[in-house]
């Protein structure tokens, strides 16, 4: 089973071992409670035997064994133990005494069953001055272990207690002490989690330790990635509806002429003019949305693999009609396919974005070459054009979206070539702008050559 | 009426000053704040629409220097940006009205009357003299109950020296407010039109007077003695 609490895992952590040392220590010190009433018990056997043998005497030359009460007494410890003895002559003839009571090894006590009871043996043996062959004699006592096992409790309780006391202050400890150091994480949960808290600020929670500084900084630096995408999002959002405004107004101004224009030719141009502005409206609107569609992390990356070369074509295609109209000699320049990995739809885009920008600055009459090859293993769509071009200070700001040369006559959007920066970096390209080899403008885009399939 | 437009848009500009010259306002157009001052000095303005976001000096900077020189031209601000903060701004810069794009023509024309109808001191949107009406809101002329039908520049002749009835107009001033930029301004013209206003105004109330070396007066009969 997986502990998810930190406080159940910490608690574990410290109390399991804790208790395993004290389960060590408690055998131990049950194996010294054993010994101690071993030793205790062995001193009183040895006490009593001696107290007997002391009293076996030659008495008109006959061998007397008197029991001193005192020997039995002394194992009198409220335990109810059985006292077993006897006594006996060194040819082995019992001079008083319980019979078939088992010997214990000379100097060393041991333990053995005797009418049902386990006992604690000892054998003494004694010289009696006068006894002749019968010395020197042996005494035996045995004690039941009642009295013994009982000591042993008492001094093992003892210990037991100890330690479960010790484990478990120890485990009240850990737990207050992970209460309180747990507490600025509660405290940071909290902040996160407070409804009042919707603008993302930084949250700074008093009182944190070293530990979980580096979490708290690492949220607010996300927090504040988080905002400045906001932020960027909502100058879109702005700007966006800002140059909306303009082709709106004019849409509503060439209406309202229109309407109230009698002289049919005038109503008709003014009518002309309102559909292309419609139209230009329409290519606005697409753009933005072509260029929140290339923000990352608002489209699904895709991978598709796709021929530059036949996507160029079919855009020259599309915008063949435009050039000839106004006389543009509109050309493609290729020697096959170059296949690139990316999102294709965008590339597309991006293809459209170029040559639409390309007519739009060539005067009538002029030329516009589109150009693909490959080079170094990388793809390179080359688009001149026999605009005004830009000049070489302009040529970082003409990628920022809504931006126009100052004096920009033509009336584009400003986002045509922040669309291409954006999809051509998606698809870890590269894009730049140089002088044309006559005069206007080369845009040149690099993008990494997929590998054959 | 001669008013002149601020505004970068090409195309806006366009087709705002095609509208308003429909409805007989005299209308010049510039396109970069730079040229505002030059345009002043170059006619005489009855109201100026200025955009905001203009390459060279912005509108707000166009506006404050206009104030600045104590010129009281009222000033329609017309800006893409709609926030609150830029239009209390626009309007502490000394702008007369604030209207935010995009907009119905229909109400820039009626806030046009408003602020003319105010540089003039009139509260009323007619303007009579004698027979002779104008109604600021149609912008149409009416003697006596018939619809008076006059040119584009007749229209402007006319107007101004209405709006300023019993009092002298000279050729200059005349001049400085029928004429565009586009147009050769062509003071031995305005005797021609002048002249041609007298013969639609024969058999009114109302009279063109001549004033040698002074200009003209509109002026009608109830005022001579």
């Amino acid at each position: 089973m997986r502990i998810n609490s930190l406080r159940l895992q910490l608690l574990a952590w410290v109390v399991l071992p804790l208790v395993g040392l004290a389960t060590i220590n408690l055998w131990t010190s049950h194996r010294n409670a054993l010994a101690t009433a071993d030793l205790v018990t062995d001193r009183m056997l040895m006490g009593s035997a001696r107290a007997i043998a002391e009293r076996v005497a030659v008495a008109d030359g006959v061998l007397d064994a008197t029991i001193p009460p005192a020997a039995i007494e002394m194992f009198d410890t409220g335990d109810q133990d059985s006292v077993y003895y006897h006594v006996k002559t060194a040819g082995g003839r019992l001079l008083t005494g319980y019979p078939n009571l088992p010997e214990a090894p000379k100097s060393s006590s041991t333990e053995a069953s005797y009418r049902d009871h386990r006992l604690r043996l000892l054998t003494f043996s004694h010289t009696v001055v006068g006894a002749g062959n019968d010395s020197p004699i042996t005494v035996t006592v045995g004690v039941s272990l009642a009295g013994h096992d009982a000591m042993v409790r008492r001094l093992w309780f003892g210990a037991f207690a100890q330690q479960l006391a010790l484990v478990a202050i120890a485990g009240l400890f850990v737990l207050l002490g992970l209460h309180r150091g747990l507490a600025p994480l509660i405290r940071l949960r909290d902040a996160v989690r407070s409804p009042s808290r919707s603008d993302l600020d930084p949250v700074e929670v008093a009182g944190a330790q070293n530990e979980i500084r580096p979490l708290i900084d690492a949220l607010n630096a996300y927090m504040a990635r988080v905002r400045a995408q906001m932020a960027a999002q909502r100058r879109f959002i702005a700007n966006a509806a800002h140059q909306l405004r303009t082709p709106l107004a004019l849409l509503s101004t060439q209406a309202s002429y229109a309407l109230r224009e009698t002289a049919s030719d005038q109503r008709q141009e003014a009518l002309v003019a309102l559909q292309a502005s419609s139209g230009k409206l329409a290519r606005l609107a697409e753009q933005l949305l072509t260029l929140s569609r290339a923000e990352p992390g608002s489209r699904r990356p895709r991978a598709d693999r796709i021929d530059l070369t036949e996507a160029a074509r079919h855009v020259l295609e599309a915008q063949a009609p435009a050039a000839i109209k106004r006389g543009i000699d509109l050309g493609l320049d290729e020697t096959g396919p170059v296949p690139v990995i990316g999102d294709g739809t965008m590339l597309r885009e991006m293809i459209v974005n170029l040559v639409d920008n390309a007519l739009r600055y060539t005067p009538a009459g002029g030329t516009v070459t589109v150009k693909l090859a490959t080079l170094d293993s990388q793809a390179v769509l080359t688009v001149c054009d026999d605009g005004p071009g830009i000049p070489p200070e302009e040529r970082e700001h003409v990628f920022e979206r809504f931006y126009r040369l100052p004096g920009a006559a033509e009336d584009g959007s400003g986002l045509g070539l922040a669309i291409v920066r954006e999809v051509v970096e998606n698809a870890g390209g590269s894009v730049t702008l140089a002088d044309g080899a006559a005069r206007g403008l080369m845009v040149e885009v690099r993008l990494p050559l997929a590998a054959d399939s | 009426m001669r008013l002149l437009l601020v505004e970068d848009n090409r195309e806006l500009a366009d087709w705002l000053s095609k509208t308003l010259r429909q409805a007989s306002y005299v209308v010049d157009v510039v396109h970069d704040g730079e040229d505002v001052e030059h345009a002043l000095a170059a006619g005489e303005h009855a109201l100026i629409i200025l955009d905001l976001a203009l390459p060279g000096m912005s509108g707000m900077e166009v506006l404050k220097r206009l104030r600045a020189r104590g010129n009281p031209v009222p000033v329609i601000v017309l800006t893409a940006n709609a926030s609150l903060d830029g239009r209390v701004k626009g309007l502490n810069e000394g702008a007369d009205d604030y209207l935010a794009k995009p907009f119905q023509i229909e109400e820039l024309e009626a806030r046009i009357r408003v602020q003319l109808r105010r540089a003039n001191d009139r509260t009323a949107p007619v303007i009579a003299c004698g027979d002779l009406v104008f109604d600021t809101n149609t912008r149409l002329f009416t003697l006596g109950p018939e619809p008076l039908s006059l040119t584009p520049r007749e229209h402007a002749v006319l107007e101004q020296l209405l709006v300023k009835a019993g009092r002298t107009v000279s050729k200059a001033q005349l001049s400085a407010a029928i004429y565009d930029f586009d147009t050769d301004a062509d003071p031995s013209a305005i005797e021609i039109y002048v002249h041609r206003l007298r013969k639609k105004l024969e058999g009114s109330r109302v009279q063109i007077a001549t004033l040698r070396g002074l200009g003209y007066l509109l002026r009608h009969d109830d005022l001579t003695p």
